[in-house]
């Protein structure tokens, strides 16, 4: 089973009912054969910008985060089940995000254009192409003889 | 360089003259030793503090978003690696999509935040 995170957004209510709303939420996850890791309430705050939904245009939103593991092909049909909640503004389902390991290339791309690694590698694409087979019409003529 | 001792050391014993010479290359300073003035190397902000970009931390990704038009600014004007940015940007239009971060709009709680850049002076010249 592969963690996932779930961003959810309802609409401002009083807090049973928020309380329903989030019980509902976590019990589809369980019906689906997942285990919640993590909830947290990132608190009320205002919507960047408007959303409508339901026929409803919003402002507000209370926003949560689920922290779940569940198996994969669970997650389509936890997308679209969330949105039939009439208390949901708005949900993102992420898978969560293990840190990657690289270099840091800004000092090689900081140098000057013929020492950077992109424009070698650009170089080298140019000079692999030059070999490359040309069409030969074997007329055993030097010049083509039809019009071109 | 023990070479031209040897052959120095050599000259002045047939010159009968007490000279003190480095025999043994015991005193002599290693030249295979790495360039002490090698330049430090280059790294982006977020690769020099360790810092992942993460789709809930919009205080630190609003400071990649423009305040006239809440466009993500690109890699000349950032001065991130190529991956960082490349990550950043992913984050931010997932933070977007969440209804965490505007997409025409910086949230104005963040316009007194340090500047990690200078939008006025990019690294490179702009492409229009
Ligand atoms: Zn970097």
């Amino acid at each position: 089973m592969i963690a996932y995170e779930l961003m959810i957004l309802y609409r401002l209510m009083p807090k049973p009912e928020l309380r329903t709303a989030l019980k509902r939420t976590s019990e589809t996850i369980f019906q689906k054969g997942g285990i919640i890791r993590k909830l947290e309430n990132l608190g009320t705050r205002d919507l960047p910008f408007k959303i409508s939904v339901h026929g409803v245009v919003y402002n507000k939103a209370d926003y949560f985060l689920f922290e779940f593991n569940a198996p994969p092909s669970s997650i389509a049909s936890l997308f679209d089940e969330y949105i039939r909640d009439v208390d949901v503004v708005r949900r993102r389902l992420y898978k969560k995000t293990e840190p990657v390991g690289f270099e840091c290339t800004l000092d090689n791309e900081m140098k000057p254009p013929p020492y950077r690694n992109d424009v070698l590698n650009l170089i080298e694409q140019a000079k692999s192409q030059q070999g490359k087979p040309k069409f030969e019409y074997n007329t055993n003529l030097d010049h083509y003889p039809f019009q071109k | 360089m023990s070479l031209i001792l040897r052959r120095l050391t050599a000259r002045f014993q047939t010159g009968n003259l007490i000279v003190r010479t480095c025999s043994t290359d015991k005193d002599a300073p290693e030249f295979d030793m790495e360039n002490p003035f090698e330049k430090e190397k280059l790294q982006c902000v977020l690769c020099k503090h360790k810092i992942e970009a993460d789709y809930k931390n919009v205080k630190l990704l609003s400071q990649f978003q423009s305040p006239y038009t809440g466009r993500i600014y690109g890699k000349h004007i950032t001065g991130l690696c190529t991956k960082q940015q490349e990550l950043v940007e992913k984050e931010i239009v997932k933070a977007q999509s969440a209804g965490l971060m505007g997409t025409y709009v910086k949230d104005p709680h963040f316009f007194e935040d340090p500047e990690l850049f200078n939008a006025d002076k990019p690294i490179r010249p702009h492409r229009f």
